[in-house]
C-alpha cells in the first residue's frame, strides 16, 4: 500500500463532472460538456506554465540549438576541462545520491526497528534541515571543518581542504537527506509486519530477515529517493559556489559564464547539457513511482513491529546519533555564529550581526523577500492543488501532462531556469514599433525585477502544492464529489465546499512547503536579483564569498526564524487542527 | 508422506501445555487491559485446538504468545515437558499461518515454500524434494515460478500453507487464515486443512471468530471471553452441554428458561417448564434449589396450534423457506422456535395460540451465573 511518495498514473476513474443524468423533459440531449469554470482553471493553469516554465525553457533550447551554439558542442566534447566538469557532476550525483539514501536508510531504520531512546528527538532533527536557507550548512561546515576548522584545525590538529567534492558531499548529503528519510519512513511503516513474523515462524535470524526480507521489499523503493537526490545534487549551485571550491560542476560553469563571462551561448549550452541528466532522471523517477509498489499482497496488515533489543542495535543507533550530532552542531554553530564576533577566533557576544541584518542593509533585503513570498505562497499553493484537481478529478488523459508541466519547475536546475529567465525576460518585447512586454529581467526591469522573482518563486513551489495536493486528492473517494454533483453543484461550487474542505491538511502543508522553498530559494533567483530589489539568500551568498560569515550566520537565522514565524501564521489563518478526515480506504493499522 | 498418521519422533512430540499463561498491555495514562487471562490448556500431540471468541478476546494474542511472537507477562508455555517462554520464535519448532497470509512478494511460489527450509540450511536435494512434495500434495503443480500477487486467494492460501507445512513443525498455528477467502472457497479449505493436519498429525491451534468453521474443523473447541477460557470441549459438547452462558449464546442461538432444580438424579435434574416437569441433563455445578437456567435450542422445541388452552402465541414468524422462525410469547417469556422443513399448511400464523413442547434429551440446565 505505501510508495515512496503516490504514485503519478492516471487516477480512479470518475465521470468528469458526475453522472450525466437523463435529459430532462423538453431538452434536447446533449453531449456532456466541460462546465466554463473547469475550462477557466484549465486556461489559467496553462498560461501560467507557459510563461513561467515552457517559454523560458524553450528560449534556453532555443539559444542551445542555435547555428553559433553549434561549434560548442565540438568543443565541449573535446574539451579536458569541460568533459571533467560533466564528470564532476555526474560524480556528485552519484556520490550525494547515496550517502543521502544511505543516511535517510539509518535514520528511518534506527526510527521504525530499533528499540532505543530519544527517537522522537532524532527524527526532529533529521527534519531541520528540511526548512535550513542555503549556505547555512555549508558555510558552518567550513566554520568547522575548514582549513582553519574549530574541529578539523583547533581540535585535532589537521591541515583539512574541505574544499571540494568531499565537502560538497558531506554539505549536500546532510542537507537533502531528510527527503530520503521521510520517504523510507513512510515506506517501512508500511511493510507488513507479518511478512517479518512469517520469517521469524520460520526460524529466520534478524539479520537474515533484513537481508531477505526486508531489504529486497524496500529495494525498489529505495531507487525513489536515491534518484531525487541525484536530481537536486547535481542542480544545487549555492553550495558548489561557496565549498566547491576547484570542483566545478554544471550550474555552476553555467553561472560563471552568464555572470562573468556574458555569455549566454555557453551558459545555453551548459544548460542544455545538464538539463538532459536532469530530466532524464526525472522521468525515470516518475515511470518508477507510477508502478505500484508491492509491499503488501492480500488482507490487512496483521501482527506487531519487533524492534531489535539486542547488542547490534547499539552500533547502529551510535552511528545515527553521530550525524545528528554533526547535524546539531553545525545548525548550533549557525546559530552561535550570527552573534559571535568571528566564530573559531573571537568568541566575544556581539549583536553587530543581527543588528545588519535586522537595521542595516539586511532590513531591506527582509522587506523585500518576505513581500515576494507572500505573494508568491498563496498563488502558487492555490495553482498546485488546482493542478492536482484538475488532473486526478478532471483530465483523466491530458491530467498527465498538465501534472508534468507544473512539476518541470523543480524537475529543471534552478540555474537553467534563471538563464531561461534571462533570455526569454530580459529583452523588451516589441511587437512592430509598440513595446508589448517590457524586460522583466535585469538592471533595467519593470519593478526592480519583482515580477521574475514572483514568477520564479511560484513555479518553483507549485511542484509542493501539487504533490500534496494529487495525494490528498486520490485519497479521498470520487463518490464525495459526485455526491455534490449530484445535488446541483458545479465543479467550482463543489471544489470549494466540499472537496477544499476536506483536502485542508494538504493545503496546509501545501502553503508552508511553498512559503519556506520562496523563503530559501536561491540559484534561480541569485541570476534575477536587481539592485532595486534585494534577496535574502544572495545576501547571504554575498557574505559567505567574502569571508564575512557572522553576518551570514545572522542571515540564516533570521531566515529560518521568519519561516517558522510563516508556518505558525499559516496554521492560524488555515486551521489549527486541520486533521486529514479519513474517508474511504482508511487504512486501520494494528488490531490486537 | 504417508496416509497414515504418524507423529515426527516420539510418542510425544507435539504435546503443547499452556500454563496460566497471562498478558497484561500497559500503555501510559490509562488502566492496564489484562488480554489474556491464566489461560491454562494441555494440547494432546495431533490435536486439532480452535480458539474461538469474539474480537478482544484474547484468542489471537494467545496463539502469538505460543508462537514467540508476543511475551506472556505471566505463566508458561510447554512444548513436549520443556518450558520455552525463553525461546524467540525463530527457535520454536512451530510454523504460523498468517490471516493476510504474508508470503513475500518477492519471491516465487516455490522459493516463499524454500524459505523455511533455505533458513534451516537443509540439503539442496533435500530442499527441492519437499518443495516437489508439498506442490504436488497442496495442488500447486504449475504454479511454481509465479509470484503471490498473480494467484488467486485460494492458491495464496494454499501457498502459506505448503510454507508452514514444510517445516515440519511440532505445531502449526492458524490466525484466522480463512477469513479473506469467500463463503465458497472458505468451506473447501476447512476441510483441504482438516484432510491434511490428520494425514500429518501435526498438533495445531487454530483462531477464528467464525464459530462454523471451529465446530467443523476441531478436535476441541476452546471457547474464549475477556480473557478467560469459558469452555474447553469437544464440539458435540460445546453445542449441547455449554459449561455457561456466554458459551451457549455464543454459539448457534439459545432460549434461556429460569427454572429451580428440584432435586439432583443419576440422570441430571429435575425441573418444571411450561407446566412440565422433565428431568433434564446439568451442569456438574448445579446444585437443588439453586438459581438456574434451561438451556433450549431454538430447533429442538416444536410447536403445535392449540385453539383452547396452549402456552402461548405467536408473536412474529418469519418465513425462511428451508426453515421458519417463530418467536412464541409464553409465561416463561419470548421463545425462539425454529421449525425445520416447514409444511406448507401447517404454518403458524401471528398470534395463534400454540403448545410448546420441550424434549429433555436437547435441553440442559446450567447455572445462572
Amino acid at each position: 500500500m505505501t510508495t515512496l511518495t503516490h504514485s503519478s498514473d492516471p487516477p480512479p476513474l470518475t465521470g468528469a463532472a458526475g453522472p450525466p443524468g437523463p435529459p430532462g423533459p423538453g431538452r434536447r440531449p446533449r453531449r456532456r460538456r466541460r462546465e466554463l469554470s473547469v475550462l477557466l482553471a484549465i486556461a489559467a493553469c496553462v498560461v501560467l506554465v507557459t510563461i513561467g516554465t515552457v517559454f523560458p525553457i524553450g528560449a534556453v533550447l532555443a539559444s542551445a540549438f542555435s547555428a553559433e551554439a553549434m561549434p560548442r558542442y565540438a568543443e565541449f566534447f573535446t574539451s579536458a576541462v569541460d568533459l571533467r566538469i560533466l564528470w564532476n557532476t555526474l560524480v556528485l550525483g552519484l556520490l550525494v545520491g547515496l550517502a543521502g539514501t544511505a543516511i535517510g536508510f539509518l535514520f528511518a531504520f534506527v526510527q521504525t526497528r530499533l528499540d532505543v531512546p530519544g527517537k522522537r528527538v532524532l527524527h526532529l532533527i533529521a527534519l531541520v534541515p528540511v526548512i535550513s536557507p542555503p549556505f547555512a550548512v555549508a558555510t558552518a561546515t567550513i566554520v568547522l571543518f575548514g582549513r582553519r576548522g574549530l574541529i578539523t584545525h583547533d581540535l585535532l590538529g589537521l591541515e583539512y581542504d574541505i574544499y571540494g567534492l568531499d565537502g560538497l558531499v558531506f554539505v549536500l548529503a546532510l542537507s537533502l537527506f531528510p527527503v530520503a528519510y521521510l520517504g523510507l519512513l513512510g515506506m517501512m511503516r508500511g511493510l507488513d509486519p507479518a511478512m517479518e513474523e512469517a520469517a521469524m515462524t520460520l526460524g529466520a535470524s534478524r539479520w537474515r530477515i533484513f537481508r531477505t526480507v526486508m531489504l529486497p521489499l524496500l529495494a525498489p523503493g529505495l531507487a525513489a529517493p536515491f534518484l531525487l537526490l541525484f536530481v537536486e545534487a547535481i542542480a544545487d549551485l549555492a553550495n558548489p559556489l561557496v565549498v566547491g571550491g576547484d570542483y566545478t560542476v554544471l550550474a555552476s560553469r553555467a553561472y560563471l559564464a552568464i555572470t562573468g563571462e556574458y555569455d549566454t551561448t555557453s551558459a545555453s549550452v551548459y544548460s542544455l547539457i545538464l538539463l538532459v541528466p536532469s530530466i532524464g532522471v526525472f522521468l525515470a523517477q516518475r515511470y518508477w513511482l507510477s508502478r505500484k509498489v508491492r509491499t503488501t499482497i492480500t488482507g490487512k496488515p496483521s501482527g506487531s513491529v519487533h524492534l531489535i533489543t539486542g547488542w547490534v542495535r547499539w552500533p547502529v543507533y551510535g552511528l545515527a546519533v553521530l550525524v545528528a550530532l554533526v547535524i546539531v552542531a553545525l545548525y548550533g554553530t549557525v546559530i552561535a555564529g550570527g552573534v559571535t564576533r568571528v566564530f573559531g577566533v573571537d568568541y566575544t557576544l556581539t549583536f553587530a550581526h543581527l543588528h545588519e541584518v535586522l537595521l542595516g542593509v539586511g532590513r531591506e533585503a527582509i522587506a523585500d523577500t518576505a513581500t515576494l513570498a507572500i505573494v508568491a505562497t498563496p498563488i502558487a499553493s492555490v495553482f498546485g492543488l488546482v493542478i492536482a484537481w484538475l488532473a486526478v478529478r478532471h483530465l483523466p488523459r491530458a491530467g498527465g501532462w498538465l501534472d508534468f508541466a507544473g512539476t518541470l519547475g523543480v524537475a529543471v536546475p534552478g540555474t537553467v531556469l534563471g538563464i531561461g529567465y534571462l533570455l526569454a525576460y530580459r529583452p523588451d518585447r516589441y511587437a512592430g514599433d509598440f513595446l508589448v512586454l517590457p524586460g522583466l529581467v535585469g538592471g533595467s526591469a519593470v519593478a526592480g525585477g519583482s515580477i521574475a522573482i514572483v514568477l520564479a518563486y511560484i513555479v518553483r513551489s507549485v511542484p509542493a502544492g501539487l504533490r500534496t495536493g494529487t495525494a490528498a486528492l486520490s485519497q479521498l473517494h470520487p463518490s464525495l464529489e459526485e455526491a455534490s454533483t449530484d445535488l446541483g453543484a458545479g465543479p467550482m461550487r463543489t471544489f470549494r465546499k466540499v472537496t477544499l474542505p476536506l483536502i485542508r491538511p494538504a493545503l496546509l502543508t501545501g502553503l508552508s512547503y511553498s512559503f519556506a522553498r520562496c523563503m530559501t530559494s536561491i540559484s534561480t533567483i541569485i541570476l534575477l536579483v536587481t539592485p532595486g530589489t534585494r534577496i535574502i539568500t544572495s545576501q547571504i551568498l554575498s557574505a559567505a564569498s567574502t569571508g564575512r560569515y557572522g553576518v551570514a550566520f545572522a542571515y540564516c537565522t533570521v531566515l529560518t526564524a521568519i519561516v517558522l514565524a510563516g508556518f505558525g501564521v499559516i496554521r492560524l489563518l488555515v486551521g489549527r487542527n486541520a486533521t486529514l478526515h479519513r474517508v474511504a480506504g482508511s487504512t486501520e493499522r494494528h488490531k490486537r | 508422506m504417508t496416509a497414515t498418521r504418524v507423529t515426527t519422533d516420539s510418542e510425544s512430540a507435539g504435546r503443547l501445555h499452556l500454563d496460566r499463561l497471562t498478558k497484561t498491555f500497559e500503555s501510559r495514562g490509562t488502566a492496564p487491559v489484562v488480554a489474556v487471562d491464566a489461560v491454562t490448556l494441555d494440547v494432546a500431540p495431533g490435536e486439532f485446538i480452535t480458539l474461538l471468541g469474539p474480537s478482544g478476546c484474547g484468542k489471537t494474542t494467545t496463539l502469538r504468545i505460543v508462537a514467540g511472537l508476543e511475551e506472556a507477562t505471566g505463566g508458561h508455555v510447554r512444548l513436549d515437558g520443556d518450558v520455552i517462554d525463553a525461546l524467540p520464535a525463530q527457535r520454536r519448532p512451530m510454523a504460523m499461518v498468517f490471516q493476510s497470509y504474508a508470503l513475500f512478494p518477492h519471491l516465487t511460489v516455490s522459493e516463499n515454500i524454500a524459505y523455511g527450509l533455505r533458513t534451516q540450511r537443509r540439503g539442496k536435494d533435500e530442499t527441492e524434494a519437499a518443495i516437489k512434495i508439498a506442490l504436488t500434495s497442496m495442488n500447486l503443480l504449475g504454479l511454481e515460478n509465479r509470484s503471490p500477487h498473480e494467484l488467486s486467494g485460494g492458491q495464496q492460501q494454499r501457498v502459506a500453507l505448503a510454507r508452514a507445512l514444510v517445516v515440519q513443525p511440532k505445531v502449526l498455528l492458524f490466525d484466522e487464515p480463512l477469513s479473506n477467502l469467500d463463503a465458497k472457497l472458505r468451506g473447501a479449505m476447512r476441510a483441504e486443512i482438516r484432510r491434511i493436519q490428520r494425514r500429518l498429525g501435526i498438533t495445531s491451534l487454530y483462531v477464528t471468530h467464525d464459530q462454523d468453521e471451529a465446530m467443523t474443523m476441531s478436535d476441541r473447541v476452546v471457547v474464549m471471553n475477556k480473557g478467560r477460557i469459558e469452555q474447553a470441549a469437544a464440539p458435540a459438547d460445546i453445542y449441547f452441554r455449554p459449561a455457561t452462558v456466554f458459551v451457549a449464546d455464543f454459539i448457534g442461538r439459545a432460549n434461556f428458561i429460569e427454572v429451580v432444580p428440584e432435586r439432583m438424579d443419576a440422570d441430571g435434574t429435575v425441573i418444571s417448564a411450561l407446566g412440565r416437569e422433565m428431568t433434564v441433563a446439568a451442569h456438574p455445578d448445579v446444585r437443588a434449589n439453586g438459581a438456574a437456567y434451561l438451556m433450549v435450542r431454538p430447533e429442538t422445541l416444536s410447536l403445535a396450534a392449540a385453539p383452547e388452552g396452549g402456552v402461548g402465541s405467536v408473536l412474529r414468524s418469519t418465513f425462511h423457506g428451508h426453515s421458519v422462525d417463530y418467536e412464541v410469547e409464553t409465561n416463561a417469556g419470548t421463545l425462539a422456535v425454529t421449525v425445520p422443513g416447514p409444511e406448507p399448511r401447517r404454518l403458524l400464523a401471528e398470534g395463534t395460540n400454540v403448545t410448546v413442547t420441550i424434549d429433555p434429551g436437547r435441553a440442559y440446565v446450567l447455572n445462572k451465573d
